[in-house]
């Protein structure tokens, strides 16, 4: 008997909560030892992650197929909840990789760390909304999904329960979080009137049959509160203001998987929500907003979102510039990319698709990685400031060279995953031609912009000399010793994660070709459903 | 057929690689690693069928050219392509010789050798990539790569201004790579190529309308020029060269800057013919800018090695001048002052470094009337000076006289512009290397010696060729004219 008609194609998700239930079992029977539930967490992430990957066809992993083959990418017919498409499942498994790298970082933390089961069975509990999501295909059906990634989230910022900053944090978060959802629905209550239905082929049938017409405020305003909604959650300007401050204030591993995780849930909501109405306008003659008498949805979705990537990257790099704290930073550089990413949507052909979608991957590792150098650095008694890290990348040369990659493949710097992912989004882009040519130079502009941070933190890292005082501040949090760990004060887990990160930032640089190949694939047939 | 090229790039990258590991025996890495290079891009040599000493038959195009594919997707084929012609034959000797040169020179480096010596190989390894590199993304790539060591090397190993700079380098060379990149993204997307392979790319662009190819010409020349460089976007260049240390400054002005005029040869006169032409005026407005602003700067420095980084904008100026002739002897002339420019600069920024280590100062007031205490460096000093004036019997003699050949034949009195300028940089010269070298004794430390001998080899190597190819200059100029290029005997 195999997996498939035990559980049919929910055994990801089956993994996920199941391992969820059993870490707070664990919690209730007192198993609270960090490593211990860090180990159940971590091992059914990587089992979901197998999972996924024998459904995307890697062969050697064939026996553990879940999906049945002819319903993936399979033409949608009635109305259901979910479908599975591949480059769906291509997101589960980017969002299974940013949970396993926090989960492998999270088991060097101290090992008498109170709420650690909490930690791990929040993490596993939106790791499955973020999961749900990729195959979400009903508006309402993602929107919960959304939230089930949303609810976690907001105590993880304040899992530890004692830091001022993380409270603040949290209900900052939660605020907006809630505002935002409140929109989203908001705007699918709307489509909803207009159209009859929340499923999101049927919406995109039912635009392809009847345009706009008679209700075509009814339907912009609906696409504009769904804009606005999953912007909060995408991170993207005029929206980002609480990303910063989220981000600063939450323990630098929870910052790890919302950054690198959890806020790629909104991007892929953009795909789902926003690809159909702009492929319908593709198969139509007219590139005309206004055609007699009714709005086509598409030009007008495509030119917002085209500014509101421009925006997003300019003002995200501009402000990264100014900080001068390296969380902040980060969080900065982290809005300025989902503006690359926006790139791709706007577009809209199956070549931006599969470059957004590598971008994603790219900032998965690269943002993960990053800030779980950041956690390990604070860990080790650095203060939050770029000048702390001084000297840094003579004192520890291995944790200052993989830093190096990752903030190289932040740049764009050839031999890295982020070169990669950036020059397929804007070839695409100039491929595309018309005015995405011009987008494709916004965004090399910015990226040359954002060199001069990244270069920065380089130069810090590796040319300035360490002050006295920078690294002998004793890391003294909490009151009670720092635990001598393993590996330099990192610990295995952690050490493991970063090299792991830095790692693959170089080979996929190098040789993307069976990962993209894979991505190209998907967003092509992503594109022929949607159309 | 053996991938040379290909086994060139991975012996490099190995070497490189052992190089960083190997500690404080670095240098002796270094050293083989070098050496087997000189000895491979002498078989290149040997097998290339312009090379006076090939017996086979002129075969006309790529030799040594392989193909792997690298990335295919529907929309975008990217192969691994590397080849070479005569032009790029010529760069490439032109990198291990100043690779060789400059490990002998920093023999004695001590501050973190591995990385040192590490990062001159990866420069050099990057170069070469860019001269062997024929499809898009490759070139790319190499051509992004060989940013990240200068930056380091400036960075770490420099002088007291050395963070501005590395920055100001870093910062300005990768804007103009980027508007590179679109540049040649737009080539591949609008000239409809079937991949990203530049014979592709030459076979589908020279077909476009001569008003996008102008738009892209431009383009591609901003990109390329910033690394040349070009005046108004040159400020880089002195900031860079003056903090680098000196073996970051022989490859910077021995390598680096020629990746801009070959890119611009390889990249754009070849594949867009109508934009070029009709982006001619602008090429010869921004030489002559670039020719006599580099010389009227050169002449003000009381520093020997600003000088020396001053006169680079002045002479990369005249390569300009030579492309922008649309001439086969222009071409000629233009690789081969390139080639020559390569092995002086390196030359005198290596006499300007021992010139610091032996007197302590560069200033060229403050010494006087060395020759008697250092005569070997007094001598290098006048070959260098002498080869740079472009005397008879060294490389800058054939070099210089074929570009104002080809200037006077395409512009008749206009040549008067940069050999009038030439004619005071040589007074210049002449009076300052009187002073320095023969005058009354000034300014010299009781201390000071001759160079040691690693620094003599590293410059005596590059005193060596500029003799060879000042001599015997057909060698490379049959090789150069047996490139694939309109107009050259080899087509």
């Amino acid at each position: 008997m195999d997996l498939q008609s035990f559980a049919g194609p929910f055994v990801p998700e089956i993994v996920l909560l199941a391992a969820t239930l059993l870490v707070f079992l664990l919690d209730v029977v007192r198993v609270r030892d960090n490593e211990i539930v860090g180990a159940v967490a971590l091992g059914s992430v990587v089992l979901a992650l197998l999972l996924v990957l024998a459904d995307l066809g890697f062969a050697p992993l064939a026996v553990l197929a879940t999906v049945p083959s002819s319903s993936i990418d399979a033409s949608v017919t009635g109305a259901p909840l979910y479908s599975f498409t591949s480059l769906g499942l291509v997101f589960q498994g980017l969002f299974l990789l940013a949970a396993l790298l926090v989960c492998l970082a999270s088991l060097s933390r101290p090992k008498d760390e109170r709420g650690a089961p909490i930690f791990y069975g929040l993490l596993l509990l939106a790791t499955l909304g973020m999961v749900l999501v990729a195959i979400a295909s009903d508006l309402i059906f993602l929107l919960l999904a959304i939230e089930l990634v949303s609810v976690p989230t907001y105590l993880l910022v304040a899992y530890s329960r004692r830091d001022a900053r993380a409270l603040e944090a949290a209900m900052k978060f939660y605020i907006i979080g809630a505002l935002s959802t409140t929109l989203s629905f908001f705007g699918a209550s709307l489509l909803y009137g207009a159209y009859g239905t929340t499923n999101l082929h049927a919406l995109a049938t039912a635009e392809a049959a009847a345009g706009t017409a008679g209700y075509p405020v009814l339907v912009l305003l609906g696409y504009g509160f769904l804009i606005a909604g999953l912007a909060f959650k995408a991170t993207l300007v005029p929206f980002h203001a609480w990303a910063v401050d989220v981000y600063d204030g939450a323990p630098t591993d929870v910052t790890a998987f919302l950054a690198g995780g959890s806020k790629k849930v909104g991007l892929f909501a953009f795909f789902l929500v926003f690809l159909a109405p702009i492929l319908f306008v593709r198969t139509m003659a007219s590139g005309s907003p206004f055609v007699t008498g009714s709005v086509a949805v598409g030009p007008v979705l495509q030119i917002t979102l085209a500014f509101l990537a421009v925006v997003t990257m300019t003002l995200g790099n501009v402000l990264a510039l100014l900080q001068k704290e390296m969380k902040r930073m980060l969080a900065y550089s982290s809005i300025s990319q989902a503006g690359y990413m926006l790139i791709g949507i706007a577009v809209g052909t199956a070549p931006a698709l599969a470059g957004a979608t590598l971008q994603i991957l790219a900032h998965v590792l690269m943002k993960t990685g990053a800030f779980l150098v950041v956690g390990a650095v604070a860990a080790l008694g650095v203060g939050p400031l770029i000048d702390d890290y001084k000297g840094l990348g003579q004192k520890r040369p291995l944790l200052g060279v993989a830093f190096g990659l990752m903030l190289l493949s932040l740049a764009g710097v050839p031999l890295t995953v982020g070169f990669v992912s950036k020059f397929v989004l804007f070839s695409a882009a100039v491929q595309a031609k018309g005015y995405f040519v011009w987008l494709a130079v916004a965004g090399l502009l910015n990226s040359a912009l954002s060199v001069f941070y990244y270069a920065r933190v380089l130069k810090v890292l590796f040319f300035d000399v360490a002050e006295p005082r920078a690294l002998a501040t004793g890391a003294v949090v909490g009151g009670s010793e720092p635990e001598i760990l393993p590996v330099g004060g990192l610990g295995y887990g952690r050490a493991a994660a970063i090299a792991l990160v830095a790692v693959v930032v170089v080979v996929l640089g190098v040789y993307p070709q069976p990962v993209l190949g894979a991505i190209q694939n998907a967003a092509q047939h992503f594109v022929n459903l949607g159309g | 057929m053996l991938p040379l090229l290909s086994l060139i790039l991975v012996s490099l990258a190995v070497g490189t690689v052992a190089t960083f590991f190997a500690g404080t025996r670095a240098r002796y890495v270094a050293l083989a690693v070098s050496a087997v290079f000189l000895a491979e891009v002498g078989l290149l040599f040997l097998s290339y069928p312009g090379w006076p000493g090939y017996n086979g038959a002129l075969v006309p195009g790529f030799a040594e050219s392989e193909s792997y594919p690298w990335i295919h997707l529907s929309w975008m084929q990217i192969n691994y392509t590397v080849g070479v012609d005569g032009i790029s034959l010529v760069f490439i000797l032109l990198t291990a010789v100043l690779q060789l040169a400059t490990v002998v020179y920093s023999w004695t480096e001590d501050r973190r050798p591995a990385a040192y010596f590490g990062l001159v190989l990866l420069t050099c390894f990057g170069c070469f990539g860019v001269f062997v590199a024929l499809d898009v993304l490759l070139f790319f790539l190499f051509w992004e790569a060989v940013l990240v060591p200068m930056f380091f090397l400036i960075g770490f190993w420099g002088g007291p201004r050395r963070r501005y700079a590395a920055l100001k380098f870093f910062v300005y060379t990768h804007v103009a790579s980027i508007v590179m990149l679109v540049g040649l993204l737009a080539l591949v997307f609008y000239s409809g190529a079937s991949s990203f392979d530049f014979s592709a790319i030459y076979a589908s662009a020279r077909t476009l309308a001569a008003v996008p190819q102008t738009f892209l010409f431009v383009a591609l020349f901003f990109g390329f020029g910033v690394k040349f460089p070009i005046v108004p976007f040159h400020t880089w260049l002195p900031d860079a060269h003056v903090e680098a240390p000196t073996g970051a400054s022989v490859l910077l002005a021995g390598l680096l800057l020629k990746l801009g005029g070959y890119g611009l040869i390889r990249w754009a006169v070849e594949v867009l013919p109508s934009g070029f032409h009709n982006a001619q005026p602008l090429l010869y407005a921004v030489a002559f800018l670039s020719i006599i602003w580099g010389s009227v700067l050169s002449l003000s420095q009381r520093d020997l090695k600003r000088l020396v980084a001053y006169s680079s904008i002045n002479h990369m100026g005249i390569v300009l001048l030579a492309i922008a002739l649309d001439s086969s002897l222009g071409l000629l002339a233009a690789v081969f002052l390139m080639f020559a420019h390569g092995v002086v600069s390196g030359l005198m920024f290596m006499v300007s470094g021992s010139v610091h280590h032996t007197f302590g100062t560069r200033d060229i007031p403050n010494v006087g009337g060395i020759t008697p205490t250092t005569p070997a460096l007094s001598t290098m000093i006048m070959v260098g000076s002498l080869a740079s004036l472009g005397l008879p019997a060294l490389i800058g003699f054939p070099a210089e006289f074929s570009a104002f050949l080809a200037t006077w034949n395409a512009l008749g009195y206009w040549v008067f512009i940069p050999l009038g300028i030439l004619v005071v940089t040589a007074a210049f010269y002449l009076w300052m290397m009187q002073r320095v070298l023969f005058g009354p004794a000034r300014g010299i430390p009781g201390d000071a010696r001759d160079v040691p001998w690693y620094e003599g080899a590293g410059m005596g190597i590059l005193v060596a060729f500029t003799v060879l190819f000042g001599v015997l200059p057909g060698l490379l100029v049959n090789v150069i004219a047996s490139s694939p290029v309109k107009g050259f005997p080899g087509t």
